[in-house]
């Protein structure tokens, strides 16, 4: 169990590393395309870069986020409810994000599946969508992996209001 | 059952998740995706799963977001971001009610920066409160103050909200972020006259600060140029036509990475951890986004917004009055939910009415973001003040939320200057 938690914890740090450096790497593509541009040599393809780079900075980001806690919530009744409760809500959220990733991970791959028959591409580099489509099912089981995770091992964090007041 | 009873029965079931504190972007998916698949059956639902997940995860134009936040967030790292606020303490300090109203254009001039008013209360809360509860400011005041100021975030471009309602209703991003700059300047400017109105009737409010020679006025002037040339330079280059939104992000983020680096305020390891927090927000940003997306064609399949337009011409209020219930109705929503998922889940109700009345969809997304900044400090959820109390963990939870009323007010001001006079927001967007 121990083994698996650390591969785990191994593989959301793969993902947002990878979600990391496409970050850096976007960066970079704009600033050489905007200089080259400036001397009439922008950088061909740019476009087609950024776009398919978006993607696995989006999902590299999202097995963190779940795993920190990072996901958006409505937490205005939190401390009204009974520990158990929030536990329990917890585990339901974790579940439930789970299996959204699960779900995307699924239909995304189908739909891969049919790029890779089409050979569809990118514009201007023909850059294989299907290549980013199998990062991102990738990527959102990792997402999954890390939500489940969260769920049954970490202890939760308490809610700002219960940690100032 | 009728589609507008389900997608009634929806919205409730969206409601009661996100009450039981389920993850916006997972409450989102979870209805929008069962929705669908109720109204349109399961290959509908899971196609526009597939299909919507990726094109909003390769959409060039939302790289922005991660571009903006890695932006604000190196800013803040690097101390770039408390220049400004030193320069205008350097300036103002010594008047009373100077160093709140220093903290007030500090968090302008890290709005400008960063578009996250949450990264803006907690950097600006760090830096002010210290100095002002140094001079013997009043919490309520110092508390409040950065806890509104911290809310330009959202409003002065460049600001995530702005991005958010562009992709949601097909705006211009560019024309929204300029947009945002005249009532920015304005709001900012009715926080500035709301510090020295409180301090004049009352002065032990915020007493004078320390004076400061003419050179630490020009040591804290040139510490504030690099700042403000990444302002000017992105700002500056959308408004000309110089650079798209997302090459004024990504300009705009190598710029703050490379003063950084020159100036040694910034080490691979903070570097490295400012990119990695604005991958993970991005992601929490994103999911909400890609919910929408599902969940906006079940709203739109059950005829809700047909409906609620219905309604709402019935009332017969003409196109002011639909536009102030509007509002209102965002006010009281922005008490209990957070920005973003109220900008999700309403704006595909309410946007049909906005452009059958004829309504500015750019002029509605100024005052909309406005209204998303009020709900950052009101009770019971406003999130700056909870941001803010954890900087200031003596001051109680109770004072802050006095201590914002005025600049809330100041807000309703503001609100209430642009639904009436629409130039304010289009005049720019209309030079481009």
């Amino acid at each position: 169990m121990r083994a698996l938690h650390k591969f785990a914890e191994g593989l959301i740090r793969l993902s947002a590393i990878i979600g990391t450096l496409g970050l850096l790497f976007v960066v970079a593509v704009i600033v050489v395309d905007v200089v080259g541009r400036n001397f009439g040599a922008p950088l061909y393809g740019a476009q087609d870069l950024v776009m398919m780079t978006m993607v696995i900075v989006v999902f590299g980001g999202m097995a963190l986020c779940g795993r920190e806690d990072g996901h958006i919530v409505v937490d205005i009744l939190e401390p009204r409810f009974p520990p158990r409760l929030n536990r329990a809500i917890d585990l339901v959220a974790g579940v439930l994000g789970a299996t959204i990733f699960v779900a995307i991970a699924y239909t995304v791959f189908k739909s891969a599946q049919l790029s890779q028959m089409l050979n569809l591409s990118s514009n201007l580099l023909r850059l294989p969508t299907a290549w980013f489509q199998y990062a991102l099912c990738a990527l959102s089981l990792i997402a999954a992996l890390a939500l489940i995770l969260r769920a049954l091992i970490t202890p939760r964090r308490p809610h700002p209001a219960q940690e100032t007041s | 059952m009728s589609p507008v009873l389900i997608g009634s029965a929806g919205f409730v079931l969206l409601l009661v998740l996100l009450l039981l504190r389920i993850p916006v972007a997972f409450a989102m998916f979870t209805v929008g995706f069962i929705g669908i698949w109720i109204l349109n059956g399961l290959q509908a639902a899971t196609g526009l799963l597939a299909s919507e997940t990726f094109a909003l995860a390769s959409n060039s134009e939302l790289i922005v977001v991660p571009l903006f936040i890695l932006m604000g967030n190196v800013a803040s790292v690097t101390g770039m971001s408390r220049r400004l606020y030193e320069a205008a303490y350097a300036t103002i300090g010594q008047v009373r009610g100077g160093l709140a109203a220093a903290t007030v254009i500090g968090c302008g001039g890290f709005a400008a920066l960063s578009g996250s008013s949450v990264a803006s209360a907690l950097t600006m809360g760090r830096t002010a409160l210290a100095e002002m509860d140094r001079f013997n400011y009043s919490p309520r005041l110092s508390t409040g103050v950065v806890a509104a100021g911290g809310t330009l975030g959202i409003l002065i471009p460049p600001s995530t909200g702005f991005v958010i309602y562009a992709i949601l209703t097909e705006q211009s991003i560019g024309r929204l972020f300029m947009a945002g700059v005249l009532p920015g300047i304005l709001l900012l400017t009715l926080f500035l006259l709301t510090v020295l109105l409180l301090c004049a009737l009352k002065p032990s409010l915020g007493p004078k600060g320390p004076a400061t020679t003419l050179s630490e006025k020009g040591r804290a002037f040139l510490g504030a140029i690099p700042i403000l040339v990444v302002i000017l330079l992105t700002i500056g280059g959308i408004y000309t036509g110089v650079f798209s939104p997302t090459e004024a992000a990504g300009v705009g983020a190598a710029l703050v990475i490379v003063i950084g680096a020159v100036s040694r305020t910034l080490d691979l390891r903070s570097f490295w951890q400012a990119a990695r927090s604005s991958v993970v927000t991005t992601a929490s940003v994103m999911l909400i986004l890609m919910a929408a997306h599902l969940i906006n064609p079940f709203i739109a399949l059950s005829h809700l917004p047909a409906e609620v337009s219905r309604m709402l011409v019935a009332f017969d209020l003409g196109t002011y009055g639909t536009l102030i219930l509007i509002l209102a109705i965002y006010l009281v929503l922005g008490c209990f939910l957070e920005g973003l998922a109220m900008l999700v889940l309403t704006l595909p109700i309410f946007m049909p009415v906005i452009l059958s009345l004829g309504i500015d969809p750019i002029w509605f997304g100024v005052l909309v973001v406005l209204t998303l900044e009020m709900g950052l400090i009101s009770p019971p959820v406003g999130i700056n003040v909870f941001i803010v109390k954890s900087v200031a963990r003596d001051v109680p939870l109770s004072e802050i939320f006095w201590g914002v009323i005025p600049f809330w007010c100041a807000m309703l001001v503001t609100l209430g200057l642009l639904v009436a006079l629409p130039q304010l927001s289009l005049w720019l967007p209309g030079m481009m």
